[in-house]
């Protein structure tokens, strides 16, 4: 990735607002940053999800399920046409990437399409009300994985997707926050000048579904990397992993817990098993970055 | 049959007040439906919701278009005349709104009555979700339920601190609400459709989004960009490497407020 300071971030917007978002929406900060890094010679193509925020890019459309199918037809049309300047762009929420939209992004990544792919990741369906999706972490509260005398919110943590889409060897996958803008644009950057299939998964904290007060939003995105719940990094071609941030110390999960509403009736067993959950991964990923190699 | 609707902005509370009502005056032998209004509601933008309260079972599934009481729940929408689109003559518009009915601008031929319920919801919840304050001055002004009942419904649903002090809100909003008065011009308000955003795309302006303005100190300011870079909807841009706000882009989520290392933006309340 490329190396930037807050002052290389172009001045330049690719969004038209204000949009119809929340406030405080971390999702439609995740599209500003992105576009104004990817530019506008691009072909945006999204599925149902909440909007986010609106591009001054040409905008396609298609079910949940084929963004991955629907992305290579742009990306080949575009190939047909010579016009190889032009991106072919999915900016897709975690239900149409973890989910529904899982099979086509796998078959397009194995044929190694010619994609730029976003996981504009909330964690759940939002747009509909806040249902669990695989992206969901343990315990959260979501409506479809309510809190009460016979359940204490997801049973299940959340998928790996990244390393999962690593493992179809891919030139680049990575993992970016809205908190951390030079380290989401820098990786952007890089993932534009290459080719084949680009997969980044954006944590974008939502204030409606994760019920924080909307001016929190980047303090819990950047809660959530510096307590290692959300580690930022990259993994290239599929083999070498390398990590992006490395605080000496990892502060506890607790301070990113105990400030979101959707996490509000975890008891402290419950906190210590998440954190037990993280400093295992967080050691893993640290002995990873150690030896550079990607195992997959 | 009575009606209402409920006019508030995603995250006030509009659809849980309606819910709120009806389970009152269920408790005291009535029949309610309480209906949300459904499309792509966003916390901050209009929303609408609906009661139908009856002595006799209720057949009746469709929306509310005349309603015999609006009940407005946030202080900017109480100042758009559309709110009480449909209004029945006599009917009672009830407004959270800082000033006494008198020196409400909207006109026709129904009641207007006025609860200052930012200010106790701040007071009392510390946030700015004003729904159980308003349902107060509902129950003293219209007397369909009895303040018990709404308490009784709100403890059920809040459990613990936040239903006391949701009970609180409904007490205080008892005392001080202004009761009715004949709404002061002559003027049935132009029949337009009432405010509800729904869908998605670029808006014209979202200056009424916000409870609070971030006010930048340009003294203080130490042009570090945080402000610019983390805004969602853009509202902030660089002028000599200072930040300069469009109030017709901010929602007032508060992020640059949050974010700024050295304090230099203030949050101010919005004046209505």
């Amino acid at each position: 990735m490329e190396k930037l300071t807050i002052k290389d971030i172009p001045l330049e917007e690719y969004t038209i607002t204000p949009g119809s978002a929340c406030q405080g929406c971390g999702p439609a900060l995740a599209a500003r940053l992105v576009f104004k890094a990817l530019g506008d010679k691009v072909i945006r193509h999204g599925v149902p999800s909440c909007p986010d925020s609106v591009t001054r890019t040409p905008h396609t459309f298609s079910v949940f399920e084929s963004a991955g199918a629907a992305l290579t037809g742009i990306s080949r049309a575009l190939k047909v046409l010579g016009r190889d300047d032009v991106l072919a762009v999915g900016f897709i929420g975690d239900g149409g990437t973890y989910d529904i939209g899982f099979q086509a992004l796998s078959a397009a990544a194995e044929r190694n399409e010619d994609i730029l792919w976003f996981c504009k990741n909330n964690e759940a369906y939002m747009n509909t009300g806040i249902q669990r999706s695989s992206a969901t972490p343990l315990y959260a509260w979501t409506t479809t994985t309510q809190v009460g005398p016979r359940g204490r919110g997801k049973e299940t943590p959340r998928k790996n997707l990244p390393f999962i889409v690593a493992a179809h060897h891919v030139p680049y996958v990575a993992t970016a926050s809205i908190a951390f803008p030079t380290d989401l644009i820098g990786k952007v950057l890089h993932a534009k000048r290459l080719r084949g299939f680009r997969f980044i998964d954006i944590l974008c904290p939502c204030p409606t579904g994760w019920r924080f007060d909307p001016s929190r939003t980047i303090e819990v995105a950047r809660l959530a990397v510096q307590t290692g719940m959300w580690a930022l990094y990259e993994i290239i071609d599929g083999r070498e992993f390398r990590l992006t941030y490395k605080p000496k110390k990892l502060k506890p999960v607790e301070e990113y817990l105990r400030i979101q509403g959707r996490f509000r009736h975890l008891t402290d067993g419950e906190i210590e098993e998440i954190q037990r959950m993280v400093d295992e991964n967080w050691e893993r990923l640290l002995k990873l970055d150690e030896e550079g190699e990607f195992p997959l | 049959m009575i009606e209402i609707r409920f006019h508030g902005r995603g995250g006030q509370g509009a659809v849980t007040a309606s819910r709120l009502i009806a389970e009152a005056v269920a408790k005291e032998g009535k029949y309610a439906q309480a209906i949300p209004m459904y499309g792509t509601e966003r916390r901050g933008a209009p929303v609408t919701a609906y009661v139908r309260i009856d002595y006799r079972p209720i057949r009746r599934r469709d929306l509310v278009h005349e309603p015999d009481i609006v009940i407005v729940i946030d202080p900017i929408l109480s100042r758009k005349p559309s709110v009480a689109a449909g209004l029945k003559s006599g009917g009672l518009l009830l407004l959270n709104y800082p000033t006494p009915p008198e020196e409400v601008e909207i006109g026709g031929d129904f009641m207007v009555s006025t609860v200052d319920a930012t200010t106790i919801a701040l007071e009392t919840l510390g946030r700015p979700i004003t729904n159980t304050a308003v349902l107060g001055a509902f129950s003293r002004v219209t007397g369909i339920t009895k303040l018990k009942s709404l308490e009784e419904a709100i403890l059920k649903r809040f459990p613990g601190e936040i239903g006391k002090r949701n009970v609180e809100a409904l007490r205080r909003a008892y005392e001080e609400v202004h009761l009715p008065k004949p709404a002061k011009g002559p003027l049935r308000p132009r029949e337009e459709e009432p405010p509800h955003v729904t869908g998605y795309g670029v808006l014209k302006s979202v200056a009424d989004w916000r409870v609070f303005r971030p006010v930048v100190d340009l003294e203080k300011c130490v042009g570090c960009r945080l402000c610019w870079i983390y805004c969602p909807e853009t509202a902030i841009s660089l002028v000599d490497e200072k930040p300069i706000i469009d109030y017709d882009k901010c929602k007032g989520c508060g992020i640059c407020v949050h974010e700024c290392p050295v304090k230099a933006i203030e949050f101010v309340r919005e004046s209505v």
